[in-house]
């Protein structure tokens, strides 16, 4: 009898499989019956992931909405090549690839649905359109499993952002399933990473950092309490803290505008440039 | 280092300047007090914890103003809730709509008295309040009272209702206006207000509760209610508020976002900026100096989005300060009631002492500091002149935080790269500016500004249809066009 290979689980970083820093570990039964040791993810991890994301953004951001919306279907086609392979039933892994394909066709039509051209009484162009929010770290609800973790990662990637998601250890193991479909999907590194680890402990250290845009945190991921408290928290930055329902329903128009900033410029489109306000 | 001050006649029109007071008299009445306004009733408010409400022109009390305590908010949010479950809420969108044209007209009609009014509690010209404030603020009432029944089509497919009560904390830069971009929206969508004047300019809101009495909007659909910060907290953290609305500055914003962690509310904060011009030098020059002038000057700088950071391209540098200046010393400064002032006064004495420490700060930091207007400010009252910041860098205080004053920093790069990234480096993000002439440049250098509002080649301009608000540290949320109708939408599921 052949002795299997075993597969060495690892958090996704900058393009990159990678270990904790920290060198922490968690001893767990994989699906089929082995034991595996999913990888922890430290103050340090998130640090190096979400500055890692801030370096990716404008990368990811400055791609065309067609160049994104072909990278997302590229996801999708990866999960459908992978799907035996996940260690979920096949029909929640057809149900996660669906919602890829629904949101990749979103990255080149939702800044139609929400911006607009604004007739102001006045010689100019005035135009207000989506821009993206920036880093985002976002806490997916382990019970929606897969679709929750291609639903947090398509909130992030459709309006151009980059983002870190935070997956508990006991969902570790399709976590890395999904980080390999990510890898070979031609997503730029460093547009999603993913860490795995404790989620108590990580939203308060994401909660400090300085340089994180938004933090989302779908449906159970955490309880009230520590969202009220991650709020409290979150106020001190003026940080985005966006918290949905859950993975059952796509995010549509609604859910993707907390996830940009609405930005409106006045082109100047006349030969006479009145002062603002009165003139002098 | 005491400030630098050009000799004024070299203008050639120098003399022409001495002009004769134009106001002879001002024939608006101001209410010796101030009370509150709940439930479609003007109420005069307690005894105790009155405090006197000054011109700050000259320094003198204008009228007295009562304090809300909780209880009394607690009456205007029943006030409001009760309105919300009555007749409001059962209200047709069109119906709703009538009241707010209704109220935009009245406005329009008694736009003089608005403005003379605005002008004595605040101290900003009358140029500003008659041309700007009062008419903008009616045409925020013209604009969204179209909403109020086209609700259907403001969510990209999906169906609001009104997020219920609101409790909105205004600031005194621009009362009456600030009162019209929070009131108007919420009630387009058929909310109902509790809403705190700022405790320096309580003056339009009551004459505008007299105006929605004279439209007959139903009583407790919008509620006045007057005090100090203390008045604010309790609008804003009271439990039957569904959500709230707050101008001002940043470190409150943090606070009352802190204060409403858990509750549920949600939020919108419009907050502090520090805008930054950025002139190429294939700039229209004097027409970009008139911008870096109605940028920091209009509203004596009390603007969340004043244009405080002049960023100008080294080659032209020179020119332009000069120019800058020689424009500057034009500015005349004083009465605010008369037509021909440009710089009225600093709204309080706690806002002069302010700016007059961001000088002291300044003096230490710039290599110049310099100031000029056309005449003297009046002796009484409070005045700060148009202020220069020359030769300062990145990390100054005065570059990087916000004064709210009539002083701007002046800095210089050379590359639009250097430009953007100075523009960028900013805890704020509300607002910028940009001036060339070459319409590619334009574009580039608007999109990669991280503010929620650029003008190119214009600052400080308002529309009702043009969503206004910030990112980062300068709050959340717009309100103007479409985008200002979605915070007071509850999505249905």
């Amino acid at each position: 009898m052949r002795l299997a290979v075993q597969k060495t689980l690892k958090m996704y970083l900058g393009g990159k499989f990678i270990r904790s820093e920290s060198g922490r570990v968690l001893p767990t039964t994989a699906s089929d019956g082995t034991l595996m040791n999913v990888c922890r993810a430290s103050r340090k991890d998130l640090r190096d992931a979400v500055g890692n994301n801030r370096s990716s953004l404008g990368g990811w951001a400055g791609r065309t909405a067609y160049n994104r919306g072909q990278i997302l279907y590229r996801l999708a086609e990866m999960l459908e090549g992978r799907a035996s392979a996940l260690p979920i039933e096949p029909a929640l892994a057809e149900q996660a690839i669906d919602r890829v394909v629904h949101h990749a066709g979103w990255a080149d039509k939702i800044s139609a649905t929400l911006s607009t051209l604004n007739p102001v009484a006045s010689a100019y162009v005035n135009y207000s359109m989506v821009r993206p929010m920036g880093v985002v770290v976002s806490f997916p609800d382990p019970r929606d499993g897969l679709l929750g973790l291609v639903e947090a990662t398509c909130q992030i990637l459709v309006m151009g952002n980059t983002g870190t998601l935070i997956v508990p250890l006991d969902l570790a193991e399709l976590a890395v399933a999904y980080t390999e479909a990510l890898h070979t999907s031609d997503l730029p590194g460093g547009a999603i990473n993913v860490l795995t680890g404790d989620i108590v402990e990580l939203l308060p250290v994401a909660n400090i950092h300085d340089d994180i845009d938004a933090i989302v945190v779908s449906g159970g991921a955490v309880s009230d309490e520590q969202w009220a408290e991650a709020q409290r928290e979150g106020a001190q930055v003026l940080r985005r803290m966006i918290r949905f329902a859950g993975a059952s329903v796509p995010s549509g128009p609604d859910a993707f505008a907390k996830l940009c900033e609405v930005k409106t410029v006045w082109m100047s489109a006349g030969a006479e440039i009145p002062a603002g306000g009165s003139a002098y | 280092m005491s400030p630098t001050e050009q000799e004024r006649p070299r203008l050639k029109i120098a003399g022409a300047l001495d002009l004769a007071p134009s106001p002879e008299s001002c024939p608006v009445g101001v209410p010796e007090h101030i009370g509150h306004f709940i439930g479609g009733q003007k109420v005069p408010g307690r005894e105790e914890d009155r405090y006197d409400n000054l011109d700050p022109s000259t320094g003198k009390v204008l009228n007295t103003v009562s304090t809300a305590n909780e209880s009394e908010v607690d009456r205007a949010v029943k006030a409001a809730r009760a309105a919300l479950q009555g007749p409001w809420g059962k209200m047709s969108g069109l119906e709703r709509g009538k009241y707010l044209y209704r109220i935009a007209r009245r406005m329009q009609e008694r736009g003089r008295e608005l403005a003379a009014a605005e002008t004595r509690d605040n101290g900003k010209p009358i140029r500003e309040t008659r041309d700007f404030d009062i008419p903008t603020a009616a045409h925020h009432f013209f604009y969204y009272a179209g909403w109020a029944d086209k609700l259907d089509y403001a969510l990209a497919g999906r169906k609001g209702r009104p997020v219920g009560v609101c409790g909105q904390v205004i600031p005194w830069n621009f009362p009456l206006l600030m009162a019209s971009w929070k009131l108007a929206p919420a009630l387009a969508a058929g909310n109902t207000c509790v809403l705190k004047p700022s405790e320096t300019t309580p003056l339009t809101a009551a004459l505008l509760a007299d105006i929605l009495l004279e439209v007959d909007l139903p009583p407790g659909v919008i509620n006045f209610v007057n005090g100090f910060g203390q008045t604010g907290a309790a609008v804003l953290g009271h439990p039957d508020v569904d959500k709230v609305a707050f101008t001002g500055s940043t470190p409150v914003g943090r606070a009352i976002m802190r204060s409403i962690a858990g509750s549920g509310k949600s939020a919108t904060m419009e907050l502090g900026g520090k805008g930054a011009q950025i002139i190429y030098a294939d700039a229209a020059i004097d027409q970009a100096v008139e911008g870096i002038i109605n940028g920091i000057f209009f509203n004596q700088g009390h603007v969340c989005c004043a244009g405080s950071r002049l960023l100008v391209e080294e080659s032209i540098a020179e020119e332009v300060l000069e120019k800058l200046k020689l424009r500057v010393q034009a500015l005349r400064i004083g009465a605010p009631l008369d037509k021909n002032t440009d710089i009225g006064a600093i709204n309080s004495k706690k806002q002069l002492d302010t700016v007059n420490r961001y000088l002291e700060i300044g003096a230490s930091e710039a290599a110049e500091v310099w100031q000029g207007c056309a005449n003297d400010p009046p002796a009484e009252g409070y005045w700060v002149k148009p202020t220069l910041l020359i030769g300062v860098s990145q990390t100054d205080r005065v570059v990087r935080e916000e004064i709210f004053g009539p002083v701007l920093s002046v800095l210089t790069f050379r590359t639009p790269e250097e430009a953007v990234k100075k523009a960028n480096d900013s805890e704020y993000g509300l607002a910028c500016g940009v001036w060339s002439e070459k319409t590619s440049r334009l574009f580039e250098t608007a999109h990669a500004l991280n503010a929620g509002v650029v003008w190119a080649n214009g600052y400080n301009l308002f529309d009702p249809s043009s969503p206004f608000g910030g990112v980062r540290h300068s709050g959340f949320g717009r309100e103007g066009g479409v985008h200002g109708l979605h915070p007071y939408l509850r999505l249905e599921a």
